[in-house]
């Protein structure tokens, strides 16, 4: 109960501290306000225009249906990634051998460049779903996976051994041994993978698909809509900053805060 | 500020000097404070007078406008900052007082400006001339008896006052090229107000370190409050760029966007401020709440910008009246009761004054807005603010025109202040 009461009580200091990051934000939108001064509202439309732009799409009813398109095959693809990369990643982790083997497959898959295997996925799936969610569980399943790996890799042996000579039972050693440090990697790893997917769907969507954000970009370029554009990329970004800072971050010092109380 | 006695306490301080031996002359703060608040008090009435039933003001170049602004920043402005620079400075640099000759000189100067500029549309250029070169040495003399105190502090810590003086200088000596020139002055009196806000930041961190935590510490809270230099910075440079685009391009949304941009480093500064109740007391409340006016200050002159709407005046307001008159106010009250010996003042009229020149701002804000009883607000707000410096003025007369009740000399703080 006090627990929570602390955590409810962070809230709002957490939330505050936001107020750094719209600071810089802001800063952000000048440094855009002058450059559209400079090159005219055809090449880069001022922040208000986009902003403009973006709230009639909204209002219109025309962004959330691409949004939400958009957001599940991304979610389709990181949950699939989450999935197998976790699984294997930690299973290649306990083995010595494995993560030997692992370690030239992972670098042969960071290595491809998403396009390509966007690629491939057209050839593969067509202009179906599957292309961009399957585009996305490949750009994000090596992240996952060595995240994991390196998680179980770490582990430190010596509480290894005392959990052994204590006889700890599978299912304490389980979670408040093996879980704890090896979600310290994974919960980053996932952060990192959720940037990864949001930003290859919108790519695969743009070359491959009909609806979601990626069309959409796609058909506001062939009109030379720049504003358009740009709402869409910050809609992108936007939606993608709430879910990072809004959900992502708060988590994230709530699981890594064991570290900082060991110090 | 109020910690370490000045290397110029000592019983014998006040002999060395026999042509300076009226106490008002005994510390830099005490005849500069009196002229902040006297003048807050006057020009703000004679402008109420001129607003309401349209009674003369001295004709300068600019107009009525330039008057009032270039009196508030260059006259009760300047001095706040004068007074507070000639005690602070000698004390957070650990250097000896300024010496009671120097002051005398630096307020008659400060007159000089007074009268040279409020006659100079009947005496026209010399006048004018005058004015600036009283401005120009004020400003000067000030930098010239700082600069080697703040350049000799081994870390150089306390150098952004230095800049700050220097920047004043600055703005000071464009307006009156404008003005000589014939042209209006007044963005330079809007940079200024840049500057001002820059140096209360700069200010208050030094300030509330030891106000705010003395609160927590009375409370016997376990919290400890620290101004921490990165949050500050940002807000620094937030200010100082959107002064800049003001200056250059008054009007343009690049400031508005700039605005915000500040008003949102002045929220995350509000931060460190969170310490639970002791912020509830009236020091630490006073001097957040300049921190509040200014972010509300700089948010609706970015929103007026940014919609082309109303309200850049009320935004504009909200920096003057309410963060800069507040700061001040606070800043006359801590360091001009601690520096001459008195322990802080905690009768019921202070916190009363500090929430009549909250309500002064918001007042004066609200007029600007479209659809309001403007001339009904102005009037409100005028009286909300004359007062508590009035009130000021009456209350420390006897203290910054008498010698020390402790017996000690200078500017050192209260006898029983404990010493570092």
């Amino acid at each position: 109960m006090n627990l929570l009461r602390a955590w409810l009580g962070g809230i709002p200091a957490y939330l505050w501290s936001g107020w750094g990051a719209v600071a810089s934000l802001f800063l952000l939108f000048a440094a855009w306000e002058g450059a559209s001064a400079v090159y005219g509202a055809l090449i880069l439309p001022d922040p208000a225009t986009v902003f403009a732009t973006l709230a009639g799409l909204i209002e219109s009813g025309a962004a959330w249906p691409e949004l939400a398109v958009t957001a599940r095959r991304a979610l389709t693809g990181l949950a699939l990634a989450i999935a197998a990369g976790s699984v294997l990643g930690m299973l290649a982790g306990v083995s010595l051998t494995a993560s030997m083997m692992a370690r030239p497959l992972v670098t042969v898959l960071l290595g491809t460049p998403p396009i390509a295997w966007l690629v491939l996925a057209m050839l593969w799936f067509g202009a179906s779903d599957g292309t961009p969610v399957f585009t996305v569980f490949v750009a994000c399943f090596p992240v996952i996976f060595v995240g994991a790996l390196q998680g179980t890799r770490t582990l430190d042996s010596h509480l290894k051994d005392m959990a052994a000579v204590f006889r700890l039972p599978a299912r304490m050693k389980l979670f408040d041994l093996y879980l704890p440090h090896v979600v310290s990697y994974l919960f980053p790893a996932w952060i990192t993978a959720l940037g990864t997917a949001w930003k290859v769907v919108v790519m695969a969507e743009l070359l491959s698909s009909a609806d979601g954000v990626g069309a959409a970009l796609a058909v506001s370029r062939s009109h030379l809509d720049t504003a358009a554009t740009l709402a869409w990329i910050s809609a992108v970004v936007g939606s993608l900053l709430a879910v990072e800072y809004l959900l992502l971050e708060p988590i994230k010092r709530e699981l890594e805060r064991w570290r900082q109380n060991e110090r | 500020m109020l910690k370490r006695p000045s290397a110029h306490a000592g019983p014998g301080a006040s002999v060395v000097f026999p042509a300076a031996a009226h106490p008002l002359w005994l510390c830099g703060f005490r005849p500069f404070f009196l002229f902040t608040a006297l003048s807050g008090a006057l020009l703000v009435l004679l402008w109420g007078a001129f607003l309401g039933h349209g009674a003369p003001l001295p004709a300068v170049v600019g107009g009525p406008f330039v008057w009032h602004a270039h009196e508030l920043i260059f006259g009760f402005g300047l001095a706040a900052v004068a007074g507070f620079a000639l005690t602070a400075v000698p004390e957070f640099t650990g250097s000896a007082a300024v010496a009671p000759r120097p002051v005398r000189r630096l307020a008659a100067l400060w007159l000089l400006g007074r009268a040279a500029f409020w006659l100079s549309g009947w005496l026209g250029t010399p006048a004018l001339a005058l004015s600036a070169a009283a401005h120009l040495a004020l400003l000067g003399g000030l930098i010239a008896l700082l600069a080697p105190p703040l350049w000799a502090d081994p870390e150089r810590r306390q150098l952004a006052f230095l800049w700050g003086l220097l920047a004043l200088a600055g703005v000071v000596a464009g307006f009156y090229t404008d003005a000589l020139r014939g042209e209006s002055p007044a963005r330079w009196l809007h940079a200024a107000l840049g500057v001002l806000m820059v140096l209360i930041v700069v200010a208050m961190s030094r300030i509330s370190m030891r106000i705010v935590n003395s609160a927590i510490e009375e409370r016997g809270d376990s919290v400890e409050y620290r101004a921490r230099p990165p949050k500050r910075t940002l807000a620094i440079v937030c200010i100082a760029l959107y002064t800049a685009v003001e200056f250059f391009a008054p009007g343009a949304r690049i400031g508005g966007w700039l605005a915000l941009a500040a008003a949102a480093a002045l929220c995350h500064l509000q931060s460190d401020w969170h310490v639970g109740r002791a912020l509830w007391r009236r020091w630490p409340l006073m001097l957040f709440g300049v921190y509040v006016l200014m972010a509300a200050g700089y948010g609706v002159i970015g929103l007026a910008l940014l919609t082309g709407g109303e309200g850049f005046s009320a935004g504009r307001h909200l920096l003057t009246v309410g963060a800069l008159g507040l700061n001040v106010y606070a800043v006359l009250n801590i360091a001009g009761r601690a520096h001459a010996g008195h322990p802080l003042d905690e009768r019921r009229w202070l916190p009363a004054g500090a929430a009549l020149i909250a309500a002064a701002a918001l007042l004066r804000a609200a007029s600007a807005l479209p659809g309001a009883p403007a001339a009904a607000l102005m009037g409100a707000a005028a009286l909300c603010w004359t007062l508590p410096f009035a009130a000021y003025a009456w209350v420390m007369w006897p203290l910054l025109t008498r010698p020390r009740a402790d017996g000690r000399a200078g500017c050192a703080g209260p006898a029983e202040e404990p010493s570092a």
